[in-house]
């Protein structure tokens, strides 16, 4: 098998953790956490990176890298459905 | 500067535009397609999240306080992770139960109580109509600064238009009837307005592109991009700006509580609750909407800071922050960039409002409206009522956040408006989430939760506000109401240290969960909550753990017109028709064309529900009950005869060992009357009937009674029965189906009315006793006296499966007892019969001895005679009388028929003939008197008889004979190997009267031998039906004439006997044979 199917075949099948309902509940409750004390405290600092500040960017990276987590899930789910459908089917025949 | 015409007419053509995608996605919808239903417009019509306080606000926001406006888009991002599971069961159960508002959905949870739906209501025209205020104040605001009057560089919380009339009271109006045209147009049975979803959409299409172009004109035209814009701020500004916690700055406990507003918020405020729950169209389309409306959050919040900065840096400070929208690309000499700017903040105001505005209308109509509505009695004008009440509610919401703008004018409300909206809504968090995943959770909870909750962001939050904005003259906020400090509303009970939003926060949030978990674990839910928590926490496991039987019944049952006149008081006809229409599809109907009683209390719930798609569940419900009072009708819970309740069980404990012991009963014995009794004493038993008793029907068609048990009911426990229809006995015989009444009072065949009246029966059953596919045997009857509503579906089923059993048993019994008794027939008839037998052997042997013993002793004579009958008795005869010492007579006849008739009238013929002989002597006289003699009783008894009559005088040799119609006797002369036959003419005896008879003699000599015979020789049957005839029989005398008499009567016999090769003889044989000697 070559290389990079492997790789994909490996991701999917990490996606698919991510249909469990709990997974959703974790990654909730650490955006929770992400977006509060202290972890905030981390980048609360008066420093620029590349001349833009550092909560200000911590934000604008932080956000779109949740909302493509969003993104997995939902492609997870979708996985997921499919397989649920497959195997609906597998027990009907 | 651009022109106030031009504005207005930009603005105008836009509000067409919206109008006319409205109408289009409307127009669409009722042709059956809709643009709506996709993912991408679920997704954009969230975005009416983002109102001007997005569009100018988050500017301001960002240039005066920094990153904390970030917050109110982050939370909602935060909360997407949970959409899968929390919005999407939200948006089931409001698809399930036609939930029309979130005040709908939370009452409807907590037993679809009125009054929390009034108080969720009442909150929210205090909490978000100022919310609308400031959408209005937005816009009439930027319509002056963009036409340039004068004041526009003032800030935002100063700032008073010349003309706030004209503009926001016209915005108002507009916005209004919008509202009206694409929400409230007709009746729906669900709250749902494609049209108005789609303007939603294009409008946040149009938001997000006007703040994007602005953005990139700002960060990318008029400076070269972020790090440029950052580098150019004063590092001092640029870092309290993009940090907080310091002094000057917010601290953290603000940029908490900030987040979680938010993240209530997005599924709290009833226009987000209206657009993600019911304007949602398909589950499937929140999966998509989960991170597309994040990135639209981000997108139209990328560009803020630099704006905000870019803002700060080219006018020098952060005055009138909030327009820097408008006010940077003016500056910079783009007006047009500005009306641009000025129509995406045009359309965050015009979405919100209009949302906002059927959302809370819809609940001021079904919660403060109708349940006023309600109490009166519905009429055919409803429908104009409703839909005018909602159209009257837009305004009125629309106008209250006008009047509101108009009165408070610039305070510092307005500004903070969007957070304390927020705050009121999140008091509704406890009891929606509580109510979506913990069963416990009641309405006395989620009541006092959410009042106290409001109590405390009304004294902690709302207070301090309107204080703050000149509003009260007081110094309640210092020193605290009448001096006491521990009571002040920023630092209630003494908790200092926290801003006035996480203090509000925390203790409306603390007061309100707390008192609902208190009450919710201390009192108990009633049995409609309980009904309404299925529906919502199981909403998922509903179709696996249905209730397979109704735990409810109507007392009194109503019809399906009934109902549908109900609904078309609040729908209308057509929509009335048209819902019931779709759900009688494929139900049970029973025999008036109704639906069956136990069918009744889920179309209830039908009629209920899509009530509550028009006025909300609380009103639906009320309006439901009273119309059924009116009718003498309600719903009750089920009389549990098995003493449990039975929530998901297939069939409960109690009914199955119901069935076992049932079933012991009908295989102990085969005794079917034991069976009965048994099962009767039983169920008397077990369920307390008064009376139970088993009819089986009976060879003349009538219903008997075999037996019962309880007290003896005269008319009932008595009477045979015709099943006849106009009762229900005979109604459940005849139609072989099982017929109940739950109620007596509810009767409608006046014959069984009157008679269990009469009787003080309340319920009753008749179960047809009858096997699957076959006409019953009977009927099953119980009778109570005390309860009504005793009759379940499950009793029910229990009873017919009993009842089948039954059957089954008096199947057998019956097939039994058929059997029996056809043995016993058997037994009787093979007893008869031997009987018979031996009657007929008596009756042989007597005929026998009528038969001569022994021939007389003439001389030169050698006289035999013998007789054989086929059946026991017989009708041939002969005999011999002598007359003297030298001549004898010779009589052979045969009475037609073998019975007794016939061995009757041969004894009869015997002695006529022995008494006549004596007097007559000529053997014609004697076969004519004896003709004349038997005549009647032979015409009488319709029998013949044939007869040779001969005498023989031994000195004369001379034979004398007459013949009554009999077989010819054969006379074979000595040495000749022919027979001749004694031939006279005479007719049958007992045909005639008086017919002639001839007498013929013959001389017989020596070695002659005469025989006299019946037709059983010659009509002897061989093999192949051939007869033996007179031939054979002539042929077998010829060869042995030389034997004696006896002898030769053997070998006739025995030729006879071989001829018919074994048969036996079908009719009597009797010869005689006379021989000289």
């Amino acid at each position: 098998m070559p290389l990079k199917s492997q790789l994909i075949d490996r991701i999917c099948k990490m996606l698919k953790h991510l249909c469990l309902n709990e997974s959703w509940i974790i990654l909730f409750v650490l955006g929770i956490i992400m977006t509060n004390f202290p972890f905030l405290a981390i980048f609360n600092k008066h420093e620029t990176v590349s001349g833009i500040p550092l909560l200000f960017l911590y934000l604008m990276i932080g956000w779109p890298i949740s909302i493509f987590v969003i993104y997995l899930f939902n492609k997870a789910v979708g996985m997921c459905e499919d397989e649920n459908e497959k195997g609906e089917k597998k027990v009907r025949r | 500067m651009l022109s106030a015409e031009l504005v207005i007419g930009v603005s105008l053509a836009y509000i067409l535009f919206l109008f006319a995608i409205a109408y289009y996605a409307d127009w669409k919808q009722e042709k059956g397609e809709s643009i709506i239903s996709n993912p991408h417009v679920y997704s954009l019509s969230i975005a009416v999240y983002a109102t001007t306080w997005t569009f100018y606000g988050s500017v301001g926001k960002a240039a005066t306080t920094g990153l904390d406006f970030l917050l109110v888009y982050l939370g909602p991002t935060l909360t997407a992770f949970s959409w899968w599971f929390l919005l999407r069961k939200i948006v089931r159960i409001a698809k399930e139960n036609n939930i029309t508002s979130i005040a709908d959905f939370i009452s409807s949870r907590y037993g679809k109580s009125e009054w929390l739906g009034a108080l969720v209501t009442i909150i929210i025209m205090i909490g978000i109509t100022p919310y609308l205020a400031v959408q209005l104040k937005a816009v009439s605001t930027t319509f002056d600064i963009i036409c340039g009057y004068p004041r526009m560089q003032l800030p935002f919380m100063h700032y008073t238009s010349p003309l706030p009339m004209e503009t926001s009271f016209y915005l108002a109006l507009i916005l209004s009837v919008f509202g009206v045209i694409f929400g409230a147009r007709h009746l729906v049975a669900t709250e749902r307005h494609a049209g108005l979803v789609a303007a939603i959409a294009v409008e946040s299409i149009v938001k997000l592109f006007t703040f994007l172009s602005v953005g990139v004109f700002v960060t990318y035209f008029l400076f070269n991009g972020f790090t440029d814009i950052f580098s150019r701020l004063d590092r001092n500004t640029l870092f309290s700006l993009t940090s907080f916690g310091q002094s000057g700055q917010i601290g953290y406990p603000t940029w908490f509580a900030t987040l979680y507003l938010s993240m209530g918020a997005i599924i709290l405020l009833p226009r987000q609750f209206h657009i993600l729950v019911i304007e949602n169209t398909d589950e499937e389309h929140i999966k998509e909407a989960m991170w597309r409306f994040p990135v639209y959050m981000f997108l139209i919040n990328l560009f803020v800071v630099p704006i905000a900065m870019g803002g700060i840096i080219l006018t020098g400070g952060n005055a009138g922050a909030d327009y820097f929208v408008l006010t940077v690309p003016m500056k910079s000499g783009h007006p047009w960039l500005s009306l641009l700017a000025f129509l995406g903040g045009f359309s965050a105001a015009a979405g919100m409002v209009m949302v906002e505005s059927v959302a809370v209308s819809t609940m001021f109509l079904n919660h403060l409206v109708m349940p006023v509505v309600v109490r009166l009695k519905a009429r055919a004008w409803f429908p104009k009522l409703l839909i005018n009440m909602k159209r009257l509610g837009i305004f009125l919401v629309v106008f209250l956040g006008y009047i509101y703008q108009h009165i408070i004018g610039e305070t510092y409300i307005l500004v903070h408006i969007g957070l304390i909206s927020f705050a009121a809504v999140a008091q509704f968090g406890p009891a929606l989430i509580g109510g979506l995943y913990w069963r416990r959770g009641n309405r006395a909870g989620a009541m006092t939760g959410i009042t106290l909750g409001f109590l405390a962001w009304f004294y902690t939050l709302l207070l301090p506000s309107l204080v703050k904005a000149g509003w009260w003259q007081t110094d309640i906020i210092e020193r605290g109401p009448f001096g006491i400090t521990f009571l002040k509303p920023t630092a209630l009970f003494g908790l200092t240290g926290f801003d006035i939003w996480s203090h509000s926060l925390f203790w409306s949030l603390f007061l309100n969960i707390g008192v609902y978990l208190i009450c919710s674990i201390m009192l108990h839910q009633d049995e409609k909550e309980r009904e309404q928590v299925r529906k919502f926490v199981d909403v998922f496991e509903a179709p696996k753990e249905e209730v397979p039987w109704e735990t409810k019944r109507l007392t009194k049952p109503v019809t399906v017109m009934q109902f549908v006149n109900l609904m078309s008081k609040f729908i209308g006809e057509k929509l009335a028709h048209e819902a019931i229409s779709n759900y009688m599809g494929n139900r049970n109907i029973d025999e008036s064309g109704g639906v069956s009683e136990f069918e009744l209390p889920k179309l209830k719930r039908f009629v209920e529900k899509t009530i509550a798609g028009s006025v909300g569940a609380a009103a639906a419900g009320a309006i439901v009950e009273s119309y059924l009072s009116d009718l003498g009708s309600r719903m009750e819970s089920v009389y549990d005869v098995f003493g449990t309740v039975r929530a998901s069980l297939e069939e409960s404990r109690e009914s199955l060992s119901m069935r076992l012991t049932a079933s012991q009963i009908m295989s102990r014995t085969l005794d079917l009357q034991i069976i009965m009794d048994d099962l009767l004493e039983l169920l008397r038993k077990e369920f307390g009937f008064d009376l139970t008793l088993i009819r089986l029907i009976n060879e003349e068609g009538k219903l008997t009674i075999m037996s019962y048990k309880g007290v003896s009911i005269k008319p009932l426990t008595e009477n045979e029965r015709i099943p006849e229809i106009d009762t229900y006995l005979g109604d459940a015989y005849l139609s072989n189906e099982v017929r109940f009444i739950n109620d007596t009072q509810h009767m409608t065949k006046p014959r069984s009315k009157e008679l269990l009246e009469h009787e003080g029966i309340k319920s009753f059953a008749h179960i047809p006793v009858a096997r699957v596919g076959e006409p019953p045997a009977g009927v099953l009857s119980v009778y109570s006296r005390s309860i009504i509503g005793l009759f379940t579906e499950p009793l029910i089923k229990l009873l017919e499966s009993l009842a089948g059993q039954l059957a089954q048993a008096v199947a057998i019994a019956t097939e039994m007892e058929a059997k029996e008794r056809e043995r016993k027939d058997k037994e009787k008839a093979l007893l008869e019969r031997a009987k018979v037998v031996k009657e007929m052997e008596i009756a042989k042997e007597i005929q026998m001895s009528l038969l001569p013993l022994a021939p007389p002793e003439i001389r030169g004579v050698q006289l035999e005679g013998r007789c054989i009958s086929a059946a026991h008795v017989g009708g041939d005869y002969f005999d011999y009388i002598p007359r003297d010492e030298n001549s004898v007579d010779i009589v052979i006849a045969d009475v037609s028929g073998h019975s007794i008739g016939a061995a009757l009238i041969m004894s009869e013929a015997r002695t006529v003939l022995r008494a006549e002989a004596i007097m007559t002597t000529g053997a014609m006289e004697i076969v004519k008197s004896l003709n004349q003699r038997l005549y009647d009783d032979l015409s009488r008894a319709e029998l013949f008889i044939t007869m040779f009559y001969a005498k023989y005088n031994a000195d004369t040799r001379l034979l004398t004979y007459a013949n009554a119609g009999h077989n010819r006797p054969l006379l074979i002369r000595k040495g000749e190997e022919s027979c001749q036959e004694l031939d006279a003419e005479g007719l049958i005896l007992g045909v005639k009267y008086d017919p002639e008879y001839e007498e013929k003699s013959v001389i017989l000599w020596k070695g002659d031998t005469v025989l006299f015979y019946t037709d059983g020789i010659t009509e002897a049957e061989s093999e192949a039906e051939e007869q033996f005839g007179t031939e054979r029989l002539c042929k077998t005398i010829c060869t042995n004439r030389e034997l004696f008499p006896g002898e030769i009567m053997d070998a006739v016999l025995a030729e006879v006997s071989r001829f018919s090769n074994g048969k036996p003889l079908r009719d009597d044989v009797s010869m005689v044979v006379l021989k000289i000697v």
